[in-house]
């Protein structure tokens, strides 16, 4: 089965650049002709988690993986990680700093954000370690 | 008559003033131009109307697909609808006697927008409070006064459409209205009033075509109006030409000449104006990754400074941005229409675009091919092999188009120069 994988690289505290890697993503899946309303959930998804990997992590990644069946949204980041996932998961619930809130991020709703528009959503954190949130969007029946 | 039979496109392109160069093919946001074998290309379907390619062109090849004023005779009431930015090109001169100056090149009748600008507003202003507890359509709406701007958004932002603010555009109130009005005065058919708009920029809305007959460019018009006016000066005649339908033009409706100027206008907040199809794509980029949702208004021009940045106007777009600075200070500001009025004619509707948001995709999209997920990855690993920077000389726009190209057959592999020289014992690595 033919499966396309990219990744881009996420670069620590560059708000001007956060967002091309979504960007990129998108415009990826505009060229197959997916649905643009799945193609808007993985944007929202993918951009959610850019910015936490921007703002939270150290350098990081996201990686797409495309297949006849599912589209797979990987992005980790070298950070301090998560302490508390069930809390972080929670709306409202947020670690910013103040800097970060002037520009008007922080509202803490990435994380559910994210859950609300992927189709399954898995988390994995060690503290000291980094992040890595993966994302699921069903495209067809599994084969 | 060199002109391609392409009636469906914005833009007219000579083929014998043509010198194969890249130009076009980079300025183009759509990338809708190749140049083959010395032959230019062009996917017209995919043409959005903005007019890049008449900016960059050196030859003066491309051109806008507007009417002429030749036609005028042949229609029975010719009708002027007059831009908010022709008077921007006419630094010092009163919009009363501009309009005037329009009315004897040849048309029955000639009609500011000022009056429909306001209308739109009182529109605009009432669906967005009602949206706000509605949630019927998503934020932010998106004004849909550029015409560029939403081919745009049908051509390259499909997810968008949604958000576009369902009222008619000024021109298209003013088309109707106008229309109704003289067939009943001229005892005509709708159809025998013929509508000019004249504007800045050739784009329109397919569905508004039974309002908005015929484009003419500003600068289609320009030197004819100078010369007028200089006319103006020597006798007095020019009281004989006062029209009916000549209200008031208001600084209101002048400011739509220039970016930011329509949510100026607006008792909106908060709301955006962007400007430049560059800046207009990299927010529409960013609308699609979620952004701007506590936004509620966004008005695009992608005309740099807004529609005095047009490619059909006469004078720089600086000049005519200070023109309207000027201007608009000693012109009726304030709005004038009964607001009440304008309210009961919203809650019947008339306002209300005749279009919906879905079957837009339909009526502005284009037939573009999709790649399949091999395709992609042939794409992607070409891209990696060429290991290029984007030069274009192979007449694509950039390398990842020229790798669609060649992978769906329409290009051939040695028209990149660097593959071409490699092969050829050239000294370009690929690292």
């Amino acid at each position: 089965m033919p499966a396309l994988k990219k990744c881009y690289h996420i670069k620590k505290k560059d708000f001007i650049r956060a967002g091309e890697a979504s960007i990129h993503v998108k415009n990826l899946l505009k060229t197959l002709n997916y649905n643009p309303e799945l193609i808007r959930r993985v944007a929202i998804c993918g951009y959610e988690a850019e910015m936490n990997a921007v703002m939270h992590g150290g350098d990081g990644r996201l990686c797409i993986e495309i297949n006849s069946y599912q589209l797979v949204l990987k992005v980790s980041d070298t950070g301090p990680g998560i302490t508390d996932i069930e809390l972080a998961m929670q709306a409202g619930f947020s670690t910013a700093s103040d800097e970060h809130r002037e520009m008007g991020f922080g509202a803490g709703m990435g994380l559910p954000n994210m859950k609300k528009n992927a189709d399954h959503l898995d988390l994995a954190s060690e503290s000291g370690k980094g992040t890595q949130v993966v994302m699921i969007f069903q495209t067809g029946p599994e084969t | 008559m060199n002109r391609e039979p392409t009636p469906t496109c914005f833009i007219h392109f000579d083929k014998n003033l043509c010198n194969s160069c890249i130009d076009c093919v980079r300025a183009c946001p759509t990338k809708a131009i190749r140049i083959r074998n010395n032959q230019t290309i062009r996917m017209v379907d995919q043409c959005i109307g903005c007019g890049e390619c008449i900016r960059v062109c050196p030859k003066g090849a491309m051109t806008a697909a507007t009417a002429t004023l030749a036609s005028l005779e042949k229609d029975k009431i010719p009708v002027a609808l007059v831009h908010p930015t022709l008077y921007a090109q006419f630094p010092g001169i009163a919009p009363m006697d501009l309009l005037a100056a329009v009315k004897t090149l040849g048309f029955h009748h000639v009609m500011d927008l000022s009056h429909y600008i306001e209308m739109f507003q009182c529109a605009t202003e009432d669906f967005i409070r009602r949206n706000r507890v509605s949630q019927q359509t998503p934020w932010p709406l998106i004004s849909p006064f550029c015409p560029v701007a939403i081919h745009l958004i049908a051509v390259l932002f499909p997810s968008l459409l949604h958000h576009i603010l369902p009222i008619m555009r000024p021109v298209a109130l003013a088309g109707r209205e106008i229309k109704r009005r003289l067939a009943k005065e001229y005892r005509v058919l709708e159809n025998e009033v013929v509508t000019y708009y004249i504007t800045p920029n050739r784009a329109s809305y397919p569905f508004e075509r039974s309002y908005v007959d015929r484009a003419l460019g500003i600068n289609d018009v320009y030197a004819q109006l100078i010369r007028q006016i200089e006319q103006f000066e020597n006798n007095d005649s020019i009281s004989s030409l006062q029209d009916q339908f000549n209200i008031t033009v208001t600084g209101n409706g002048l400011m739509w000449a220039i970016s930011g100027g329509e949510i100026a206008g607006l008792n909106i907040e908060p709301t955006l104006a962007v400007s430049g199809i560059r800046e207009t794509m990299a927010y529409l980029e960013k609308i699609e990754l979620g952004l701007f949702g506590d936004t509620e208004y966004i008005e695009l021009r992608t005309c740099p400074d807004g529609c005095v940045g047009g490619v059909l106007t006469g004078i720089d777009r600086h000049l005519a941005k200070s023109a309207v600075l000027r201007m608009v200070p000693k012109l009726d500001s304030g709005r004038r229409l009964p607001r009440e009025k304008i309210l009961r004619l919203y809650a019947k509707g008339r306002f209300m675009a005749e279009t919906m948001p879905s079957d837009l995709e339909q009526l502005l999209g284009t037939t573009k091919e999709h790649l399949s997920l091999e395709s992609l990855q042939k794409v992607e690993n070409l891209l990696k092999s060429i290991n290029g920077m984007n030069c274009a000389a192979c007449g694509s726009p950039d390398c990842r188009t020229f790798c669609e190209d060649v992978v769906m057959g329409r290009a051939a592999l040695r028209d990149c120069l660097l593959i071409w020289a490699r092969e050829n014992g050239g000294d370009t690595s690929s690292s």
